[in-house]
């Protein structure tokens, strides 16, 4: 291929890659090299400002201005006005291993974006067909979390945003998915999938800020706010909560008597001043267990 | 192969719910280990702590006794199947056989002999050109079987991978699964909450429930002897009829009164009813529904078991019919011959066989007579 060619291929490319038609006339074989190698750098860096990756991880930290959005995305192919949702995975490490069978599991590159977020994060962006109901969401979300587990035995936990119409909603949506896995991991520790829009009071909670959590346990516990309670109070309470507070169905559950667990609850009650057959402290009683399981979690944080 | 230990496994998660209590199970090579229970009764937090999937809060997991409670998943030389499988869509179902040896860098010719034996197993050799989507619900789950057989481990872990079949299916996976366990000669953990699938598949059953192992048994005699009232009424189906009985001791005598009947206890039931003390208590009395006779000739050799109804509903499943009626305000079930001429509305009369009876201490649920 002589340079012109040559010249003329790269320029293509430019045009191809920014959109950007340039004119170039060289006088000497040394003019036309020194062209090629400047289109080819200009490319480079072209492709490193706006490669795929780069302007997701910026559009999901909310690092892209909105009017900028659109052109970038165009130039990138990715459709704006897409609906979609962002899953959002949490492994031990995000392997090689993980990221091949996410590439595998997810093969078109523009129906789904794989966007590494941290060494042990990392971060799934969706098309969704308008057809697609939540449970279908949910059967997707599933189907991840069972494929890494099988594949590359590896712990997973993985949380998931409510659906985004644009791409501009991408900032929210990684919002959603991040409070839904730290809520999920904090409130629902047994469970492995977090939907946003399934945090239920966890995620009341987790917005309300520490002197209001404090001064709702003092108005409960007054100035004696119990840290935890001992394992077995703990299974009985939950035991009994699971059970609609019914003292039968509990004590049997529990292979306990039910005068036992009468006792039991008594004394929770002179602990606390909270009557947990009574639905009102009941609930009072739940909501503040969860309010002392954030403050502990964020403390230690 | 490889035999499993799990002693006295807990798992409590750090929110503080305790899902798994004081696991104990010795399972032997080559077994087929069924778990089965209601939903969330920690049967599959069980196997994903076998797994590695969850950490084990207490007590000591060993396979092929060496302990493996921090042992990194992939270093256990498992292999599981779950209810959700996904195959990679591009892919062909060869490439979904070998992705997982090409990850772990095994060489070519390996892979090649693995795929094609584990292939020919499952009855997949001719469909190794395709891809997932021509394949049927049966052929896509045979392909998420092959991917765990690649892997030639020393235990299959398997959760619920049948439950997004439909229900032909399954029975035909159900076999498949037997044949497999059969040629591989493997040991398997099964999770399942459809105790067809347990008591079809397992060599033994973990009946769980709450976390807590209820019995472990084989499948015949959890059916003839469960040892509470749980393991009872979830085994069986139709499920176990249950009925309040007052117990009375008369000399040599033991009477089981229901209501308006006094029922007659056999030899065989009544010394556990006396040594237990249960004169004038009330014991569950439980009876399966195939005990639960409409002949003529089981009636007139029964006087002492005779309960009478009146037929609420009449179920023809063709083989067998299923007749529904109350027993002082408490429904039964009864599995009769299909040739019989009761019908809805009908009054009938029923004579239950004393000999299949079950009886339960009804504050502590457990057993009295098996």
């Amino acid at each position: 291929m002589d340079h012109t060619q040559e010249l003329q291929k790269a320029l293509q490319e430019l045009r191809r890659i920014t959109g950007i038609t340039l004119d170039v006339s060289v006088d000497s074989p040394g003019q036309a090299e020194q062209a090629i190698s400047q289109i080819r750098c200009l490319c480079t860096a072209y492709k490193e400002k706006y490669n795929k990756t780069d302007f997701l991880q910026s559009l999901l930290t909310g690092g892209i201005p909105p009017y900028d959005i659109h052109e970038r995305a165009a130039r990138l192919h990715i459709s704006t006005d897409d609906k979609r949702v962002l899953f959002l995975l949490e492994t031990k490490a995000t392997d090689d291993t993980v990221t091949e069978i996410l590439k595998s599991l997810f093969p078109s590159q523009t129906k789904t974006h794989l966007v590494p977020i941290s060494a042990n994060a990392a971060a799934i962006l969706c098309t969704i067909r308008s057809s697609e109901t939540p449970d279908d969401i949910r059967n997707t979300a599933h189907a991840i979390v069972d494929t890494l587990n099988t594949e590359a035995l590896a712990q997973v936990r993985l949380a998931y945003s409510s659906v985004i119409d644009t791409l501009a909603g991408l900032p929210d949506a990684f919002q959603e998915a991040s409070l839904a896995l730290k809520v999920g991991k904090l409130f629902y520790s047994e469970q492995t999938i977090f939907p946003y829009n399934e945090l239920g009071i966890g995620r009341l909670i987790y917005r309300l800020p520490f002197p209001l959590c404090e001064s709702f346990l003092r108005e409960i516990f007054g100035e004696d706010i119990p840290d935890s309670f001992d394992e077995e109070t703990t299974a009985t309470i939950n035991r009994f909560f699971q059970s609609n507070l019914n003292i039968a169905e509990t004590s049997r559950q529990l292979h306990m008597h039910r005068n036992t667990l009468i006792y039991r609850l008594e004394q929770i009650q002179k602990r606390t001043g909270l009557d947990l057959r009574l639905f009102e402290d009941a609930m009072t009683f739940k909501v503040a267990t969860m309010v002392i399981n954030y403050l502990h979690a964020e403390r230690n944080q | 192969m490889a035999s499993l230990s799990l002693e006295g496994i807990q798992k409590i998660y750090p929110n503080g719910f305790h899902a798994v209590k004081d696991f104990n199970l010795d399972i032997e090579d080559k077994e087929f280990i069924i778990f089965v229970g209601p939903s969330g009764c920690g049967k599959s937090t069980t196997l994903r702590m076998i797994a590695g999937l969850e950490d084990i809060s207490g007590g000591t997991l060993k396979i092929d006794g060496k302990v493996m409670n921090d042992v990194e998943p992939k270093d256990r030389d498992i292999a599981m199947v779950f209810q959700n499988y996904a195959l990679y869509p591009h892919m062909t179902v060869y490439d979904n056989m070998a992705f997982g040896l090409k990850l772990r860098k095994v060489p070519k010719a390996e892979i090649d002999k693995k795929v094609k034996e584990a292939a020919k197993i499952l009855d997949l050799e001719k469909l190794l050109d395709r891809k997932p989507k021509a394949l049927s619900g049966g052929q896509r789950q045979r392909v998420a079987m092959g991917r765990a057989i690649v892997r030639n481990p020393k235990v299959f872990l398997m959760d619920e991978p049948l439950s997004n079949l439909d229900a032909k299916l399954r029975v035909q996976m159900r076999i498949e699964i037997s044949k497999l366990h059969e040629n591989l000669g493997a040991t398997i953990i099964y999770v399942t909450h459809d105790q067809t699938e347990a008591m079809t598949l397992g060599t033994r059953i973990v009946v769980m429930k709450d976390g807590v192992v209820q019995q472990v048994d084989t499948p015949q005699n959890l059916y003839n002897t469960p040892c509470n009232l749980f393991v009872a009424g979830f085994i069986g189906s139709p499920q176990m009829n249950f009925l309040d009985a007052v117990c009375s001791v008369k000399g040599e005598d033991v009477a089981l009164k229901v209501g308006q009947y006094e029922l007659k206890v056999p030899a065989s039931k009544k010394k556990a009813l006396i040594d237990g003390g249960y004169d004038g208590k009330t014991v569950v009395l439980g009876i399966r529904p195939e005990d639960v006779h409409d002949s003529e000739a089981f009636i007139s050799n029964s006087p002492d078991s005779v309960i009478e109804s009146t037929i609420k509903v009449y179920e023809l499943l063709g083989a067998e019919v299923f007749l529904y009626f109350d027993v002082e305000g408490v429904q039964m079930t009864a599995r009769v011959n299909p040739r019989t001429t009761l019908r809805t509305g009908d009054k009938a009369v029923f004579a239950l066989d004393m000999e299949k009876i079950h009886l339960f201490d009804k504050e502590t649920e457990l057993t009295i007579t098996n």
